[in-house]
């Protein structure tokens, strides 16, 4: 574990969220609580529809949770108007999808730019703190190219370095790697790695338990609620013995 | 620094991109913004130019004189002049009020001898002929000027050639030798005299291009066709000289000016006109305050004006919307995306709204420079259609940045509700993809509904309560925005008509309903578009039928005539010989008129030696009101619907059988001619005997023709009230039954008669009848063959009603078919955007290819369906409204026309009928429904592209 003394930057206590009501009523979390620190990496697997995306969706602000609190670096996003949780988003949580990260319209320099620029940062500046984050990931080359020129594996880091620019310091990944080959998805994963050593928190949302192993946690989902949580272990033997190999399978293919 | 500019640049950059990657779409919107402004803003360069300074003006005029000094026509006598008489004119010192009764006193002034001395003067003489050029006579203004002087720089603009120097030469407008078919080199006469003319040069008049003009030497050509007239008889082409003057120095000071007035001469003097004397000095105003300008016109225009601008933004607005909206569908998961990196709404409202702003900046910049150049390309065809040189080529910069305005408000104004919606889903719904039917916006139907209610109570007030048309249009307007936002909900009502179509059809039904989002837009296009037609097409038919209700034939259909009073009716053989050669008659007569005085005279001559004449009314017979001593004034208002009813105060409904003061010369085959068989009325002409076919002129079997000679007298008598001394001739007639129209005629004299009362008649033309109406390339022939002649008035054939409505109905229905077709397609490429995943799926359950095709098809039926007959429900009930206020408005004019004792000649007891526009109604919701589906259907590929993630 992660040093204590520190705050953790994203908290969420009995998080539940239920969809729709009546016949069509689904229980996307029940009771979920999670913290994770400075420096951390969580990594969440689970079957498909076991609450993984929602999870972070609502960690992330997107969505609503059905009641529980999620607290991002000291503010329950829950109880905020919609202008400052859009704020929120843009100076602390960032987020990288499995594909098509990036806006189409803007250069790698512009889509880290973004969220500053939507700040009200005057697009010097937000160019200038956009081509430092890109310089420190190593992907500097990149600045000027629009994300229909790039590969893959360039558009997922530079949506990492996007996720990390200026001061936001969690990041949100949802299958990051889902649209990659193996290899470009290790070095995708290395980057997440080495932010996160570097001070940021982070989540990661993934089928394989490959690409779980880069993580500090694990916690493992199953219909909307924790069944397990293992720190710095082998994630397929977690896996292999807990007994509900058949659903991990079935959504890892 | 931090400010919303910053987030707002990020959103533009964004859009910006965007619209550069579909280009497509982004033209066809830029289009439809830039068009209109490309038309107002080469109106506005147009009228700018064409606009010329003070100084550019009066060189036109005068060239590089000082001054033009002419005659002021009060009798030589002294006159007040304002400084600048151009448009003013002139008035006698002690005013117009001295002559009310008497004749303005005859007498000339000389102009030379208020030409300060030793000024350099240009004569400057015109007169009005006919020439004969190659395709026949051309009216022309005959000019005797020094055109090579150089006082006449900038006044008359040599083109080719040189200008007259010696008798026999003359120089001719550009406009001239355009309509004669000659050219420099050419040879001319004018008609009446023998000389032969050569073309040696051409010219134009910079502010006068249309006009047929010719230059000759001073004294070389007018008046020697003065003299050629006056020796045949003939009238005078007339003349008219004035001074262009040249004093050096200061000009022509107003002083000048006051004394040149003083000697009864006008003076356009360049230095008065540009630096005009205070008021005080000027007499002219002290009797004729400065007018303040009447703005009422100018505001009805304005009003006019701009609801016309503001209904075309609407439009335009409604059309591009939903393109935006397309727009906005594409990139929805790149707006989910800022969404998750912390755009707010704010941000994303920004974006699509941006994708406006960018499309309207750059119509406003392509259309201003369009129009800027097409103006600059078109210039001299501008200047021909005008008339006018432009003076120089002026660009408003405010102006136009006005006009580029609206192109830029005009692109937001279209992406407002786009932007709005786009933004009001959560990013996640974005990010997902998740469809869904979002609920309706509630406040806008209350609104639209509050809207109607108003609006129709408005023009129905206007309609019956009040006179001012603007109510009826307005509160139409008002009612209209009402319908236009009452869409949504009426798009919601045609969905349960769904359930017993067949598969493609209630597939583009219902997905048009839940998709209201999309359909109102272009629904609400189509409507306000086909609306608007509708309107106007239910108006125009209804008042055709009224016009054809109340029309008046002014011949018996069939009848026609020529007549001319040139020359003593010299031409009438050649007039006969054209009708004769180019129509097939059933009927033909000569008809004479009687001269009082020379064979040339006519009835308006002016010429002292010719006297006038018409059917003399006895005294019993004459109508109280129109007494000339008297006038209505006299009576009460029932007195005046009293007397109304009178058989003496029944006006003739008047005709156009030839005649003259209500005389005709002809036998009886003028009665063949207008259809009349009374056996009677033709015996009575054989036997020499008149026809009357006016009641109160006749009386114990005579008609008299009162005979005017002293023409000085007459006209003293008419200004005192008085009748005219003249003597009556009376002679024995038989009175037409009032079956019988005269159309116009009141006496029909036989040659005969006309002979033996002493009176001196000559050739007047023809009347005659035929039963196949003469095409209209018999009629073109024959105004050809007539206007060689060179005949004053055409050939008058009665053909009934003739309705012009047709062409002008055709080009609406037209235009509303187009835009509802544009509207269509636009939501239906809309809808193809969306239906894609539909169209997988159906695929998979095993529909053929051909569904998608017929799908895109219904869809775009679909909305142009719901377009078509929303807005024709909607364009015809303000036709009606305003119908209504027009049958208020005609009842009450027909009263006060009785009440006043003015009679009722001319207004036909016609309430004006409601007809419902049928055929332009089916065209429109039929045809174009019709035509719009098999388009979309023929242009959509039947085969999906392969299947494709969204991109975003």
């Amino acid at each position: 574990m992660s040093d204590q003394s520190r705050q953790p930057v994203l908290q969420l206590e009995q998080l539940t969220r239920v969809h729709g009501s009546g016949a069509t009523e689904v229980h996307a979390l029940r009771g979920v609580n999670l913290s994770v620190f400075p420096g951390e990496l969580v990594a969440v697997m689970g079957p498909s529809g076991s609450g993984k995306s929602t999870l972070l969706t609502i960690a992330g602000g997107l969505d609503n949770p059905t009641s529980g609190k999620v607290v991002v670096e000291g503010t329950d996003i829950t109880q905020v108007t919609r202008k400052e949780l859009a704020a929120l988003r843009r100076r602390s949580i960032g987020y990288v999808f499995q594909d098509y990260n990036l806006i189409p319209a803007l250069t790698a320099a512009e889509n880290v730019a973004l969220p500053r620029e939507l700040d009200g940062t005057s697009a010097r500046k937000a160019r200038v703190s956009a081509l430092a984050a890109l310089e420190e990931m190593g992907l500097s080359h990149l600045a000027d190219r629009f994300p229909d020129e790039m590969s893959g594996g360039q558009q997922q880091r530079v949506a990492i370095a996007r996720a990390l620019v200026g001061d936001r310091r969690l990041v949100l990944a949802d299958e990051p790697t889902g649209a990659l080959d193996s290899e470009t998805g290790e070095s995708v994963l290395a980057l997440l790695r080495s932010r996160c050593d570097a001070g940021a928190a982070g989540i990661l949302v993934t089928h394989e338990p490959r690409f779980a192993a880069w993580a500090d946690r694990v916690v493992f989902l199953r219909d909307g609620s924790v069944v397990d949580e293992t720190i710095r272990t082998d994630a397929e033997s977690l896996l292999a013995g807990s007994g509900t190999g058949t659903g991990g399978q079935a959504g890892a293919k | 620094m931090k400010g919303w500019y910053h987030s707002w640049l990020a959103a533009i950059r964004i859009a910006r991109r965007d619209a550069w990657r579909s280009k497509g779409r982004s033209i066809l919107v830029l289009a439809m913004i830039a068009v209109p402004i490309l038309g107002v803003s080469a109106i506005d360069v147009t009228l700018r130019s064409a606009e010329l300074t003070p100084a550019q003006g009066l060189t036109r005029e005068m060239g590089a004189a000082d001054a033009i000094l002419s005659e002021a026509g009060w009798g030589g006598g002294p006159i007040h002049q304002p400084p600048d008489p151009r448009f003013t004119g002139t008035e006698p010192v002690g005013g117009f009020e001295q002559y009310e009764n008497k004749p303005m006193p005859e007498g000339h002034a000389d102009v030379t001898k208020a030409i300060p001395a030793g000024a350099k003067v240009l004569t400057d003489t015109t007169a009005m002929s006919r020439l004969r050029t190659t395709h026949g006579l051309l009216d022309t203004e005959l000019r005797e000027i020094k055109a090579g002087d150089p006082m006449v720089t900038g006044a008359i603009v040599p083109t080719g050639g040189r200008f007259p120097e010696k008798a026999g030469e003359i120089a001719a407008t550009d406009a001239f030798l355009k309509n004669s078919g000659l050219s420099v080199g050419s040879t001319l006469t004018a008609r009446s005299l023998d000389t032969t003319f050569t073309v040696v040069g051409s010219y134009e008049l910079p502010h006068a291009l249309k006009t047929t003009q010719v230059i000759a030497p001073p004294g070389t050509f007018i008046a020697p066709l003065n003299k050629a007239l006056e020796a045949q008889g003939l009238p005078s082409a007339g003349n008219h000289t004035s001074y262009l003057v040249s004093v050096g120095g200061e000009g022509f000071t107003w002083n000048m000016v006051k004394e040149a007035n003083a000697k009864g001469v006008q003076v356009n003097s360049r230095a008065v006109i540009l630096s005009p004397p205070p008021d005080s000095e000027v007499p002219y105003f002290q009797k004729n305050p400065r007018k303040t300008e009447e703005l009422g016109s100018n505001r009805e225009l304005l009003t006019i004006a701009a609801t016309i601008v503001g209904m075309a933004l609407l439009e335009v607005c409604l059309l591009a919307g939903p393109a935006f909206a397309v727009g906005a569908r594409r990139s929805r998961r790149q707006l989910g995306l800022v969404g998750a990196n912390g755009g707010d709404r704010r941000h994303i409202r920004a974006i699509v709204l941006s994708g406006g702003l960018v499309i309207g900046v750059a119509a406003a910049v392509v259309g201003t420079i369009l129009g800027l150049l097409l103006t600059l390309a078109l210039q001299p065809v501008l200047e021909g259609v005008m008339g006018k040189r432009f003076g120089t080529f002026t660009v408003q910069p405010l102006e136009l940045l006005g006009i580029a305005a609206a192109a830029v408000i005009t692109g937001l104004l279209a992406a407002i509700v786009p932007a709005v919606n786009a933004s009001r889903q959560t990013p996640l719904a974005s990010l997902t993809g998740r469809r869904g039917v979002r609920r309706a916006n509630r406040v806008l139907p209350v609104l639209g509904l509050i809207a109607v209610a108003l609006g129709v109570a408005i023009a129905l007030y206007g309609a019956t309560s009040s006179e001012n048309i603007l109510l009826v249009a307005g509160g139409s307007g008002i009612a209209e925005l009402g319908v236009v936002a009452l869409t949504p909900v009426l798009v919601g009502l045609f969905g349960r008509l769904g359930g017993w179509l067949p598969l493609s059809p209630r597939l583009a039904l219902r997905d048009a309903v839940r998709n209201r989002g999309r359909t109102a837009p272009a629904v609400a296009a189509v409507l306000a578009a086909v609306a608007g037609t509708v309107a106007v097409a239910t108006y125009a038919e209804s008042q055709d039928a009224k016009q054809r209700a109340q029309y008046q034939a002014m011949l018996p259909h069939g009848s026609g005539k020529a007549t001319t009073d040139e020359a003593g009716g010299r031409d009438v053989p050649a007039v006969r010989q054209a009708i004769q050669a180019n129509i097939s008659l059933d009927a033909l007569a000569d008809v004479q008129r009687i001269v009082i005085g020379s064979k040339t005279c006519t009835s308006y001559s002016e010429d002292k030696k010719c006297g006038t004449y018409d059917v003399f009314i006895p005294k019993a017979n004459r109508c109280a009101l129109h007494d000339p001593a008297k006038g209505p004034d006299a009576f009460t208002v029932a007195e005046r619907r009293k007397l109304s009813k009178d058989w003496r105060c029944q006006v003739n409904e008047g005709g156009n059988t030839p005649q003259q003061g209500g005389v005709l010369v002809g036998d009886e085959k003028v009665l063949k001619a207008l259809s009349i068989t009374d056996p009677t009325l033709v015996n009575a002409l054989k036997e020499g005997k008149a026809v009357s076919f006016d009641q109160t002129a006749f009386m114990n079997g005579k008609t008299g023709i009162n005979v005017v000679t002293d023409q000085k007298k007459a006209e003293e008598a008419r200004a005192a009230n008085k009748e005219a001394p003249g003597k009556v001739h009376e002679l024995p007639s038989v009175l037409a039954p009032k079956s019988v129209n005269g159309y116009g005629l009141q006496l029909l004299v036989p040659p005969s008669l006309a002979k033996s009362a002493g009176f001196t008649t000559v050739p007047f033309g023809v009347v005659f009848s035929t039963s196949a109406l003469p095409s209209t390339e018999q009629k073109q022939a024959l105004d050809g063959a007539i206007d060689k002649i060179g005949l004053n008035e055409g050939v008058v054939i009665e053909a009934g009603y003739v309705s012009e409505n047709g062409i002008v109905l055709l080009a609406l229905t037209v235009f509303a078919g187009l835009i509802t077709i544009g509207a269509a397609g636009i939501a239906t490429g809309l809808a193809q955007a969306d239906a894609e995943a539909d169209l997988k799926t159906l695929a998979a359950v095993g529909a053929p290819p051909r569904v998608r095709r017929a799908l895109s098809g219904f869809q775009c039926g679909t909305v142009s369906f719901m377009g078509v007959v929303l807005g024709s429900a909607a364009g015809v009930l303000p036709a009606i409204a305003l119908i209504l206020s027009d049958r208020r408005t005609d009842a009450a004019n027909m009263q006060e026309h009785l009440d006043m004792g003015w009679g009722t000649s001319g207004m036909a007891n016609v309430d004006m009928p409601i007809v419902i526009p049928w055929e332009t109604l089916g065209a429109l919701i039929v045809v174009v429904p019709l035509g719009a589906a098999l388009l979309a259907a023929l242009v959509t590929r039947s085969r999906g592209a392969l299947a494709r993630r969204e991109v975003g």
